[in-house]
């Protein structure tokens, strides 16, 4: 570089510096600064040159900084002008960081409601001031729930400076708003569509504050009629003393339970009803909330299955005394040799009776089906050999174990001695119910093509089983012949007291 | 009067800017409110601003000649500058960045 040009640029250099130091000395003589700074032995030192109002203003400013709430201040053209040091911690911005930017750049503003921004920027126009609430978006994307408070800001002659803004961060709080509410929602949704009657009471007066829709659904009022009512009034205990005695023992136990209250809705519906009263708090008030189911099916149920158990232990002794009845007859009449297998014959007989009575659910059995249960050993024969005919007829349990067993003795018997003893022989069988008044069961045994008939010598069981028992059963009448064509046995008995009526368990 | 030329600054030329202040004080704000609206119409997107407090940290000062504040310099591009005050005088700051085409300037 030429010289000239050297002095020249080197000139250009010192006269530049030459006007700043002027500037400088210009600025503070013209009291444009604020500090100066002059180096001391220990590093440069910064003298703050202070006006009159410095002080307060100095004292103003070390009370902002130490509020808990974030004090933010913007000017004119909306430029950040102070923040303290609360909002430097909420928003993550230093002061010097965050000075005369806008607030966009640290934080973006969304209302709850759009209503809100014109009501916040309506109040600072019309009040001068507005409160509210809002929900800061940050850099980093946390969301703050912020409460605000801002106030106009202005000049000594009234014109607006910019507006100051007190902030608390309610994060917490809205969240744990939000937690309660939504435990309101779930637990209101719990009461309104619950299936048992709820009723919240207040222990003091007794009365009645709140009741679920199922509640008036049982009891016919509507919550507006339950409302103001003690538990008596509406039919739940007897009478006041009642209701006294139970939030006395809630008192002392804070849970009362009543297993069985008759309870008459409006419209005079009786209903069995268990009542769960608790006592809890509410807030620091006592509150007793009262669960009312209705066991009217379940109380239905449960008589049901006690008077199913009477009935099967009736019958089980029924059945033990015939076959006890049966095992003594089977020993009295015959050979001891085939006692064994005689009763156990005719066991197996009741057996199959039993048998088609369970599965006909105790409602009777039809005859045909009797008929051929007993004959199950001669199942091939039915048709051919074994003819079966008759109407439809129900039989009563009682009827069905007397028939079933004589049906049972006469297939032993034809088979020991009769119709099915031979190749030929042919075994009738049919019923009838008459028109006449009363209307009569009418049932035959008709042998036919058997052994010659041979008058028995003596009377065995077998004769009881298809005589006595069978007439004992079903108030009839028992005809046997021994015809020389072949053995005949007839019943006769009143249908009423053979057939099955339609209730369940005859 | 001629209206000075303002432009933004050629691409090239990126800006790195440092201003002194002492806290909040208005004169503080009012030159940092000043500078940066500066920045961002002339110089949006090429510059870096650092502000400093010097009453927080005044060994930040050591090095620089700082002699009062609020001051501004101009770091680059070259040569450097330094400003003091509040920087309202938007015409003399424009100028000193070069911002201003200063042959048209009256």
């Amino acid at each position: 570089m030429a010289p000239d040009a050297t002095i020249r640029r080197e000139n250009a250099a010192l006269q530049m510096r030459l006007e700043e130091a002027e500037e400088t000395l210009r600025a503070i003589r013209g009291g444009d600064v604020d500090a100066l700074v002059i180096e001391g032995t220990s590093g440069p030192q910064v003298y703050t040159l202070q006006g009159h109002d410095a002080e307060a203003n100095r004292f103003r400013g070390e009370m902002l900084a130490q509020v808990s709430d974030a004090v933010l201040a913007i000017d004119g053209d909306q430029s950040i002008v102070y923040l303290n040091a609360a909002a430097e911690r909420l928003y993550g911005f230093t002061l010097a960081q965050a000075l005369g930017r806008r607030m966009s750049d640290i934080f973006e503003t969304r209302w709850e409601m759009p209503a809100d921004e014109q009501a916040a920027i309506g109040g600072l126009e019309s009040d001068g001031e507005w409160r509210g609430e809002a929900v800061h978006v940050l850099h980093d994307g946390r969301m703050l729930h912020v409460d605000i408070g801002v106030t106009r800001l202005r000049k000594a002659n009234g014109a607006p400076n910019g507006v100051l803004a007190v902030i608390r961060d309610v994060t917490e709080r809205k969240q744990h708003e939000l937690a309660v509410l939504v435990s309101e929602i779930r637990y209101r949704r719990l009461f309104e569509t619950a299936h048992d009657g709820i009723l919240i009471l207040d222990p003091a007066t007794r009365k009645i504050v709140d009741a679920n829709p199922f509640m008036t659904q049982m009891l016919g009022y509507s919550r507006a009629e339950l409302v103001g009512r003690e538990l008596f009034e509406i039919g739940l205990l007897q009478d006041e003393a009642a209701s006294q005695e139970m939030v006395r023992r809630l008192n002392l136990t804070r849970q009362v339970r009543y297993d069985n209250l008759p309870l008459e809705s409006q419209s005079g519906r009786h209903q069995d009803v268990e009542v769960v009263a608790n006592l809890y708090d509410e807030n620091g008030h006592p509150v007793i909330q009262c669960n009312i189911r209705d066991i009217t099916e379940r109380r239905r149920n449960e008589d049901h299955v006690k008077l199913l158990m009477a009935e099967v232990n009736h019958r089980a002794k029924n059945l033990l005394a015939v076959v006890q009845a049966v095992a003594d007859q089977t020993a009295k009449y015959g050979d001891p040799a085939t006692f064994g297998a005689r009763l156990s014959d005719r066991i197996a007989g009741i057996a199959a009776g039993q048998d088609l009575l369970v599965r006909n659910l105790w409602q009777g059995v039809e005859v045909t089906d009797l008929v051929r249960v007993q004959l199950a050993h001669f199942h091939e024969l039915i048709g051919t050999r074994v003819h079966i005919d008759g109407p439809a007829a129900r039989l009563s349990a009682a009827a069905a174990q007397g028939i079933g067993m004589a049906i049972h003795e006469l297939a032993t018997n034809a088979a020991k001695y009769g119709a099915l003893s031979n190749r030929d022989g042919q075994v009738h069988i049919a019923w009838s119910l008459s028109t006449s008044t009363p209307p009569q069961f009418a049932m035959s045994w008709r042998e036919t093509g058997g052994p010659p008939v041979v008058l028995p010598i003596r009377k065995g069981f077998g004769q009881i089983v298809v005589g006595r028992m069978v007439e004992a059963a079903i108030e009839g009448k028992v005809i046997t012949e021994f015809a020389t064509s072949g053995f005949h046995w007839s019943l006769t008995a009143p249908a009423a007291a053979t057939l099955a009526s339609a209730e369940p368990g005859t | 009067m001629t209206e000075p030329r303002v432009h933004t600054a050629p691409a090239a030329d990126h800006y790195v800017l440092r201003l002194y202040i002492t806290g909040s004080t208005p004169r503080s704000i009012r030159a940092l409110s000043n500078i940066r609206r500066i920045c961002n119409e002339h110089l949006a997107g090429h510059y870096d601003l650092e502000v400093i407090d010097i009453a927080e940290h005044p060994t930040l000062a050591e090095g620089e000649q700082i002699i009062a504040a609020p001051t501004l310099i101009k770091h680059l591009p070259l040569p450097l500058r330094r400003f003091i005050g509040d920087m309202s005088q938007t015409e003399r700051i424009l100028l000193g960045l070069d911002l201003v085409d200063s042959t048209r300037h009256p």
